[in-house]
């Protein structure tokens, strides 16, 4: 009768367990009457706003922010991918923030957004999509070289960075658990880029970035020089500096020898290889949303000497999180001609003309050539050499000559 | 005999047992059913596209399961809303332009007082959104009923006279912070950069939880903040300045003089000196200074010793350093990024520290030395 009562009493144990972790274990003591009080909500950030590695099976809520400007044709591209996202839709909410756009950006968002809200399979839809506007007026051109010259850095990221705070301010809410920062630009990124980056269960994690290339440029490139590790050379500068300065990677007038994630790459390496970084970049960052809600932001001010997504790392840095990227995990971005690229194109184009005109000329000019001598038959010119040869041959010259001298 | 054997004769014997094993086996079978019969049934892209994902993806993935309490409600068409925040207002009429404020109050306690100040403010509660964030403590549970208490008999009262606020917005900490909120406690210097670091995060938290597209102004009101001019959010906006401060009294009864007197009570709002510079220079990056300690002597101007009971109310002076208690901040300011530093910013931290970056930012900081707001006497 005793090993009767043992399943019995597993029993009990278990559901007590169960009612425990139902009732009490994650319920807070009195939260369930406020959904009762108008316009008040009360929300547990350790429960209701927690972020799991493995959240898309946890109903972790995704903010996928993504600032817009001048975009409209990259958005079919970028929702391709989007539509391939295997993270339930239904659980990311979008927020798009368009500012100082010449072009249809606002118009073509709406359209491709309308198309996959209204789609007939009933896991395309995502959750809630806010689009804001907002100028904030440009100091520089958009152009690839106007954007990315090293004079226009400065002002050009701090002004990027107020955008970005803008955007994630306006839009976090206090249920969402992990916030996703992404560029429109991306041509090539894996369907589970947030089950990738999510499962590492980081502060802050950013993939690599590189870029194809036309052949004639090698094939393919780092993109994002802004991932990187501190190093003795970049502190060293950063306190030559004076405080309003901003340093940013990649330009020959601020050497600082740090070690660049996107040069760390090995195409064999193991994707889920992770590095501790002190800067990123912004093409794909995910964070818990406690580090927004924390207070880490986009310093639109010389913080550190750093600005933007760099100063993001510095400050995630400060505030003593965790901040990662991962060498051997690529992503790829468009590849935009920058300026000399332009006039090597146009160069390459010109000598494509070129040299199509040149061969006419020299068709041409073997056509006249044809025309204006006699053919001659190669064998007959053999013989005939021959006959004419065959006595003086040189091989046959040590051949005795007598010559009878006598009279 | 083994107790295997035991349990299968035990099996056969006894009808519950099998019930029990048979309804598991039952549920068992179900469960693979379903669970298969939803991967395979649809030609959802996405669904192909999980086949090559190395992850595995639950059921409840399916729309109608929610793992957590919060989500999106009351959509609109597609779930689509669009703001235009360029036609977002700042003035110093906010009450012409029907601009929205949201007020914020770190709450440790609740103090009746507080509240009733609150609903004695006259700027039209539909314009106002309250924000309050609890930290998890004791202390924490008692304010969260008390307020539970206060808010529904405005917010669910029958009675039309009776304003409801446009939303509510109450948060619980996540992260720790420490049991005790004794005055002793709480001022002790080693403590306070643990404190006041735990302290801006809240206020970070509450902050970037509530602030909202058409979010004109943020009021920080601390919850121990009892008696304020009623015209508080007209006086301060009128000013027009991006960050402004009031200055914080105590009301106490004077036992020397035998009657009721007020004193400072909030040292943080205070202008640079040279000699604060100069400790500054001399620390350690880690290391912040703190107002209102004898250890440290920065013999910075302190706006609670400008206070002046005959002079102009509506006096300003610059600041470097804000208190937090009364502050009235346009929401461009946050947005831009200016929030309370929760590690040392140019070895300040919290409110004091926000001020330097609103200073960073390129936004000016001024108090109003001769408009007074009193703090709870505990």
């Amino acid at each position: 009768m005793k090993l009767v009562i043992w399943p019995l009493l597993i029993t009990l144990i278990t559901s007590i367990y169960f009612l425990y972790n139902h009732f009490i274990g994650n319920s807070n003591i009195i939260n369930d009457n406020f959904p009762d009080i108008i316009n008040t909500s009360y929300i547990d950030l350790l429960t209701d706003a927690s972020s799991s590695p493995t959240g898309w099976n946890d109903g972790d809520r995704v903010l996928f922010l993504v600032p817009l400007r001048d975009a409209a044709e990259h958005l079919p591209m970028f929702f391709n991918h989007m539509k391939n996202m295997t993270y339930p839709h239904n659980l990311i909410d979008l927020s798009f923030l368009v500012s100082d756009s010449k072009d249809d950006t606002l118009g073509m968002l709406k359209s491709q957004l309308n198309e996959i809200q209204s789609s007939d399979d009933p896991l395309m839809p995502f959750g809630e999509i806010e689009i804001f506007e907002k100028d904030f007026g440009q100091s520089v051109g958009q152009g690839f070289s106007d954007r990315h010259g090293f004079k226009a850095q400065g002002p050009r990221r701090k002004n990027m960075a107020k955008a970005r705070n803008w955007l994630t301010s306006i839009s976090l809410k206090p249920y969402h658990s992990w916030v996703y920062w992404r560029d429109v630009d991306v041509e090539t990124i894996p369907p589970t880029i947030l089950e990738d980056l999510m499962s590492h269960n980081k502060d802050i994690i950013v993939p690599n970035v590189w870029r194809p290339l036309p052949d004639w440029l090698g094939c393919q490139q780092p993109y994002d020089l802004n991932s990187w590790q501190e190093s003795d050379g970049g502190l060293k500068l950063a306190k030559r500096l004076d405080e309003d300065a901003v340093i940013v990677e990649g330009y020959p007038e601020y050497f600082t020898w740090r070690p660049h994630l996107a040069y760390l790459r090995d195409p064999y390496g193991n994707p889920k290889t992770e590095i501790q970084l002190d800067g990123i970049g912004g093409v794909s960052i995910l964070a818990k949303a406690s580090v927004f809600r924390m207070g880490a932001h986009f310093p639109a001010f010389s913080f550190l000497k750093h600005a933007e997504t760099e100063g993001l790392g510095k400050m995630a840095k400060a505030m003593g999180l965790e901040v990662v990227g991962l060498p051997h995990y690529v992503i790829w971005h468009i590849y935009e001609p920058s300026d000399d690229d332009i006039k090597h194109m146009e160069w390459m184009a010109k000598e494509e003309i070129r040299l199509a005109k040149w061969n006419e000329i020299m068709d041409l000019y073997y056509k006249n050539f044809k025309n204006s001598f006699q053919e001659i038959n190669f064998d007959d010119w053999e013989n005939e050499k021959n006959k004419m040869m065959k006595n003086s041959d040189p091989f046959k010259l040590d051949r005795k000559v007598i010559v009878d001298w006598s009279e | 005999m083994s107790s295997f054997q035991m349990l299968k004769y035990q099996a056969t014997k006894n009808k519950n047992i099998k019930i029990i094993s048979s309804l598991c086996l039952f549920i068992f079978l179900y469960y693979l059913i379903s669970s298969s019969n939803n991967n395979s049934d649809s030609n959802s892209l996405i669904l192909e596209n999980r086949k090559n994902s190395p992850y595995t993806y639950s059921d409840t993935n399916s729309l109608n399961k929610k793992k957590k309490k919060w989500f999106p409600e009351n959509l609109p068409n597609n779930h689509i809303s669009h703001y235009d925040l360029n036609s977002v207002k700042t003035t110093k009429n906010p009450l012409q332009n029907n601009e929205k404020i949201l007020i914020l109050s770190p709450m440790a306690n609740f103090h009746l007082q507080y509240w009733e100040n609150l609903l004695n403010l006259n700027y039209p509660r539909e314009l106002i959104e309250l924000g309050f964030i609890l930290p998890r403590t004791l202390d924490g549970d008692k304010a969260l009923k008390q307020l539970q208490i206060e808010i529904s008999k405005i917010q669910n009262s029958k009675d039309d006279n009776i304003k409801k606020f446009s939303k509510i917005t109450i948060l619980r900490q996540d992260n720790d912070s420490p049991e005790s909120q004794l005055e002793k406690d709480r001022h002790a210097l080693q403590n306070q950069k643990k404190r006041r670091s735990q302290m801006a995060t809240a206020r970070n938290s509450l902050l970037f939880s509530t602030i909202g597209p058409f979010t004109s102004w943020v009021l920080w009101l601390d919850s121990d903040i009892v008696e304020t001019p009623k015209n508080l959010i007209q006086d301060l906006t009128a000013h027009d300045k991006p960050v402004i401060s009031a200055n914080c009294y105590q009301r106490y009864y004077d036992e020397n003089e035998k009657k009721n007197s007020i004193r400072p009570y909030d040292y943080n709002n205070w202008a640079e000196s040279n000699e604060g510079l100069r400790l500054a220079a001399n620390l350690p990056d880690d290391e912040i200074i703190v107002e209102g300690y004898q250890e440290i002597a920065t013999y910075r101007p302190l706006m609670a010793h400008f206070y002046d009971p005959n002079g102009n109310i509506n006096d300003e002076m610059f600041l470097d350093g804000v208190g937090g208690t009364c502050l009235m901040v346009k929401a461009d300011v946050h947005r831009d990024g200016a929030m309370f530093p929760n590690f040392p910013f140019y070895h300040l931290i919290e409110t004091e520290g926000f001020a330097k970056m609103c200073k960073r930012l390129g936004y000016e900081v001024i108090g109003l030395p001769n408009y007074l707001v009193y703090h709870y006497n505990e």
